[in-house]
């Protein structure tokens, strides 16, 4: 032993120690930052260790995933059904947000006309089957204050009349249906008015027709069509529906058009009922 | 003679009656298929209650008929009863047609269902349609009833294989007795 403590080869051991604690005391002085020599070997072997890093990894996941699987298939379990739980609030939540929306379109119809006695919002229950002019049935009747030839309408536009009415259901006819006929005018001139009346031509690509319009009128594609209010039956100034397409009817005296309706009428998911304004016509038993 | 025994009589009772449990639980389906959608559907009531009337007695058709036709006039939207009178005419026809001339096979059924299914669209054209005037009303018979009818048709098959397996199942089959099952053997051998 004591020949070692003497020898050439401790003193150059205690030498490197004496070089590492300096090295040490370097890197402390450095504050947190790698002395250069750490940096240069970490970036030569940094492709190495994250390959091997990468490889011990996967093994460790697989000896994990093999050792802990009942933990982590009841895990899986219950995050699944935590899942199933989020979606069906995520559901719950979308319906609540679709319903206030429209709750509030609603609510900015009776804020546009305070004369409007308005139904509570009717869900539409379903489309008359094979109806080629899109009738449906609402879930408010009678008992709701609805009567036969109420306006129905959306707040982006007019849709239809009630034709028959239950006590809890009532049946609409829409703006697509030759049996609805509804005295129309240009928003932007009142002086060109016409008949919006559906067809069977124009009820296949959801629009409907302005016809019985003078040949001399200042209507051009765009314009809205709006109710003029005359019969007492449909509210004045609601709106109906854009000009496609002006041409001369079939009978060459008059100037008819295509309208495409501000309502979607084949997607409709709820509607509002006009039970009473300002101008109806109390003996309501014709149409407009 | 047929001879019921106490027993044969509750099985026949009980089977009657699910039968027709069934039959109506497969109207109240096709009722709500029918208003679900706002696509062109068939009118899947027609074949089945012509499939009901052809193996069951006349006037458990004809009310059936009648029940069907009521469904569907709610659903389609026509005067109440407009229907009901048309199917309970149908299958009073289909029932009387069936028990005095044909035999109750597929391809049968499949004519005389398609006949009604085609008077019914017909006959719904002509006065919801037709009778009114419209421009280029017969665009609605090409495009819609035509369709219709076709989907109703096509529809007829599926519902004569649930009405099969119904029957077949719960049709309950008469009992003869030694003397008729001998008299019946020696009819036949006669004939021959």
């Amino acid at each position: 032993m004591r020949d070692f403590l003497k020898s050439t080869r401790f003193k150059i051991l205690l030498g490197f120690l004496a070089f590492l604690v300096g090295i040490m005391i370097y890197a402390v002085t450095k504050g947190g930052y790698s002395v250069s020599g750490a940096s240069f070997i970490n970036t030569i072997t940094k492709p190495f260790r994250s390959a091997s890093n990468g490889i011990s990894m996967k093994m460790e996941g697989t000896v994990d995933k093999l050792s802990n699987a009942d933990k982590y298939y009841e895990e899986n379990q219950k995050l699944k059904k935590q899942i199933g739980e989020l979606n069906a609030q995520l559901t719950e939540y979308d319906a609540i947000k679709a319903e206030v929306e429209e709750l509030r379109k609603f609510v900015s119809i009776k804020e546009e006309h305070e004369d409007y006695m308005l139904s509570q919002p009717c869900k539409v229950l379903g489309y008359v089957t094979n109806d080629p002019f899109k009738s449906f049935t609402i879930d408010r009747g009678s008992a709701d204050g609805i009567k036969v030839n109420c306006p129905v309408v959306t707040a982006e536009g007019l849709v239809g009349i009630t034709v028959e009415v239950s006590e809890h259901v009532s049946t609409v006819r829409t703006i697509l249906s030759p049996d609805l006929s509804v005295a129309a005018m240009a928003s932007s001139s009142s002086a060109d008015q016409g008949i919006i009346e559906g067809s069977v031509l124009a009820s296949e690509n959801g629009r409907t027709r302005l016809i019985h319009v003078p040949k001399k009128n200042k209507l051009k594609r765009g314009d809205l069509m709006i109710t003029t209010g005359t019969s007492g039956l449909f509210p004045k100034d609601y709106p109906i529906g854009t000009i496609l397409d002006i041409g001369i009817d079939s009978n060459g005296l008059s100037v008819c058009a295509d309208i495409q309706p501000c309502v979607d009428v084949n997607r409709l998911t709820s509607v509002i009922v006009i039970t009473d304004f300002s101008g109806k016509k109390e003996e309501d038993k014709d149409e407009d | 003679m047929r001879i019921r025994t106490t027993r044969e009589q509750r099985i026949f009772r009980f089977k009657t009656t699910l039968r027709w449990i069934i039959y109506y639980l497969l109207i109240f389906i096709s009722f709500i298929i029918m208003t679900s959608g706002t696509l062109y559907k068939p009118v899947i009531l027609v074949p089945l209650a012509v499939g009901i009337a052809i193996n069951n007695n006349i006037y458990a058709s004809a009310v059936t008929g009648a029940i069907c036709g009521f469904l569907i006039d709610i659903c389609c939207g026509k005067l109440f009863g407009y229907n009901a009178v048309i199917l309970a005419f149908f299958c009073i026809a289909a029932n009387l047609v069936f028990e005095l001339y044909l035999k109750d096979r597929f391809i049968n059924y499949f004519i005389i269902t398609a006949a009604a299914s085609f008077l019914q669209c017909w006959l719904d054209y002509k006065f919801y349609y037709q009778i009114w005037g419209y421009e280029n009303v017969g665009r609605i018979f090409r495009k819609v009833s035509l369709k219709i009818w076709i989907y109703t048709v096509i529809s007829s098959v599926f519902v004569f294989l649930v009405l099969k397996l119904v029957n077949r199942l719960l049709m309950p089959r008469e009992h003869l007795t030694i003397e008729e099952a001998i008299n019946t053997n020696i009819q036949s051998e006669n004939r021959r």
